[in-house]
């Protein structure tokens, strides 16, 4: 068992494959070169057959050197005819010698093939200048005298036979270029192996970033991968899958928080509108019955209280959602000034019952921002909904666009109420605003209060910059 | 004229005196408890007042169910919810949207307006100031002198958006884009001349009109 995991182990490791790699590596020189050797010994022997005839005759000069002395020995007491006739047999069995015979008086007798640089007479001085020539060149040359070596005084005779003929199969000195060839051959199919090798590794390495870096595009978790081999890179691909999966699991948990927490704030929303509904509707009943006029008045501001409640628990709520991170924005280009145009028209029987003067002033090209068009009127809704509590004395609400010096354009909501540093019994929490100032930064808009006593000024106009200082103020806010 | 309701709500407390206040009102009131027999009920209703927050199906099921059975039935959400995740949701079938606590006269009222939208080809005329509109014959009568006003297409379309919406201000896109179809260009004139012409045949003095308003800023309005 243990040996087979090893085994397992061993053949699904990248390093073994990288060692196996490496040996083959360091065995080149010694292992090949003799390859090498037989290679070309083999290229020789199959190709070459046709120009070299190398019989069994030849294969050495020994032979052949017996086999001349034993002709000579066996030529003693001879005729010349009869020489002549054997020489010329020989040369029929041994068609790549150059046979001569020179008799006792020194004359050439027979002369196999013709051989243009032998003189018909041998002086002494030619025969001594041959011999020392013929001594280990080429040709091979063997000269035997007829009837052995005591001599018949019938001269003698010489063979000669090129060394290439009868010399050992020398492939270490000979034909490089074959052998360069084929050593070059080894080291590219070397080079190729490893190459793909790394191409191997390479390709599978970039999958797996590609699968990192193309997130799903609902879920924004990277996708898991096929897993491929069991190797170091498979490991990691496994690990890959793993984290993704325990991505998956985060998010799951993560959206089970959030629906947790919706569903607790629907529900403590639910839990505390319902006894107000309940006392509303009981103050409407009291309300109907025969009261004096301060009973009356008391009803009255209960009546408003309540209100202000009811809209306090939704601020609140919203706020806790919104800061909670769980909203979601979803920019888009809108038009700003048709967006606040419906806003306000929805606003206006609420400004004329409270005596407010609207003075709206949003005519003109189309002012396009990228703002979530439902928080975008929350910001709108809650800037009149402060008009209307705190400075519905101003009898005043203005509504209209301006210019700001670096050229955007910028939404004005004014009033002429005691502003808002004033003592004012609906003073609230200000909860109202902090929702204009989440929304607002999420949205990449800023805006400024102006207030003094003869009013206040709301602006809101859209960051040069958005993503810059949206980074800045996450900064601060850590 | 006694229009029947259907009303869910699953408190008792605010269940009984509203049926009760509705019924003062010269309404019939059919009150249940939950969301269960809320679409066979419908079929006998002119206008639904729906919470959101029920036992077993929630206030969104049985509200996308009911638009299914009857689309031109209106329906009126009631939320105890914050306005976050119901107005994203509860607007689609919804015809309009009241959040708890809501101050009950604010309830008759939008009820009253429910009702006239959807009884508007049940109901016999309409009247405003010296107009009596018969909305199912398609025909304006001028109570001063008897005649009946001719209006072209687009500019009956325009009354009727007006009339449908009665006491809201409407912008001019939205004017625009529910009588023509198509959106709105800034700096389009074509709104303002028909209306122009419009007064001109329903008005008793254009110059001071007094049944389509301007609200200057914004857009028109036919006060309820």
């Amino acid at each position: 068992m243990k040996w087979r995991k090893t085994k397992g182990r061993f053949r699904n490791s990248l390093t073994s494959r990288y060692l196996l790699l490496i040996m083959a590596a360091m065995m080149f020189m010694p292992i090949v070169m003799p390859l090498a050797s037989v290679f070309y010994w083999f290229v020789n022997d199959t190709f070459s057959r046709t120009v070299y005839v190398p019989t069994a005759k030849y294969t050495s000069g020994e032979p052949l050197v017996k086999m001349w002395h034993a002709e000579a020995a066996k030529l003693g007491g001879a005729s010349a005819e009869h020489i002549g006739q054997r020489l010329g047999e020989l040369r029929e069995e041994y068609p790549e010698l150059s046979i001569l015979w020179v008799d006792a008086r020194n004359e050439v007798r027979v002369e196999l093939p013709e051989q243009p640089d032998i003189p018909d007479t041998w002086s002494a001085e030619y025969t001594v200048q041959f011999m020392k020539t013929a001594v280990g060149n080429d040709p091979f040359t063997v000269v035997a005298f007829i009837g052995g070596d005591e001599g018949s005084g019938q001269g003698f005779m010489v063979m000669r036979i090129p060394r290439q003929y009868i010399s050992v199969q020398q492939p270490f000195a000979s034909e490089t270029t074959i052998y360069a060839a084929f050593m070059a051959g080894l080291s590219l199919l070397f080079i190729l192996v490893s190459w793909l090798f790394f191409v191997g590794i390479r390709r599978r390495l970039i999958r797996l970033r590609k699968a990192m870096t193309s997130p799903h595009s609902e879920t924004g978790i990277p996708q898991p991968v096929q897993l491929t081999k069991r190797d170091e890179i498979g490991q990691l691909e496994e690990g890959y899958n793993d984290m993704v999966q325990q991505l998956k699991i985060g998010l799951r948990r993560q959206r089970e928080e959030e629906e947790l927490r919706k569903a607790l704030i629907a529900n403590l929303s639910h839990d505390l509108r319902t006894p107000l509904t309940v006392i509303r509707s009981h103050i409407f009943s009291i309300g109907k019955e025969q009261l004096s006029e301060k009973g009356q008045e008391s009803l009255a501001l209960m009546e408003s209280k309540i209100g202000d409640l009811g809209e306090l628990i939704d601020n609140l709520l919203s706020y806790n959602l919104l800061t909670s991170g769980r909203i979601e924005l979803k920019l888009s280009p809108v038009d700003i000034l048709r967006l606040v145009r419906e806003s306000a028209a929805a606003w206006y029987p609420v400004w004329e019952k409270s005596g407010i003067e609207p003075d709206i002033d949003l005519e003109g090209e189309p002012v396009v921002w990228d703002v979530d068009e439902l928080w975008f009127r929350r910001i709108v809704d809650n800037l009149f909904q402060n008009v209307v509590r705190h400075a519905k004395a101003g009898g005043y609400i203005g509504i209209r666009m301006a210019g700001r010096e670096d050229g955007e354009r910028m939404l004005v909501i004014s009033d002429r109420g005691p502003g808002m540093n004033a003592d004012s019994e609906h003073k609230g929490t200000g909860i109202g605003l902090a929702i204009v100032e989440h929304l607002a930064r999420e949205m990449g808009l800023d805006y400024e209060i102006v207030s003094s006593a003869a009013g206040s000024a709301v602006r809101v106009w859209r960051k040069s910059n958005p993503l810059l200082t949206n980074a800045a103020s996450d900064d601060t806010s850590l | 004229m006694s229009a029947s309701i259907l009303y869910i709500e699953d408190d008792r407390e605010i269940g009984e005196w509203v049926s009760e206040f509705l019924k003062e009102k010269g309404y019939s009131v059919t009150w249940l408890t939950s969301g269960e027999r809320a679409v066979e009920e419908a079929d006998n209703c002119a206008v639904v007042i729906l919470d959101v927050m029920l036992p077993g199906l929630d206030g969104f099921t049985v509200g996308q169910r009911i638009k299914k059975a009857c689309p031109v039935l209106p329906i009126l959400m009631l939320s105890a919810r914050t306005s976050i995740d119901d107005k994203l949701q509860g607007l689609e079938f919804a015809d309009d949207y009241l959040t708890k606590p809501f101050h009950p006269d604010e309830l008759a009222a939008r009820v009253e307006v429910l009702l006239r939208r959807s009884a508007a080809h049940v109901e016999e005329a309409v009247e405003i100031e010296h107009l009596r509109i018969y909305v199912k014959e398609n025909r304006i009568v001028n109570m001063d002198s008897g005649e009946d006003i001719v209006l072209t297409g687009k500019q009956y379309h325009i009354f009727m958006y007006l009339l449908q919406h009665r006491g809201r201000v409407m912008t001019k896109e939205q004017i625009y884009e529910a009588v023509w179809n198509e959106s709105y260009i800034e700096g389009d004139k074509t709104l303002m001349v028909h209306i122009r012409y419009l007064r001109e045949k329903l008005e008793r003095d254009p110059a001071a009109p007094a049944i389509i308003e301007t609200v200057r800023g914004l857009g028109y309005r036919v006060r309820a």
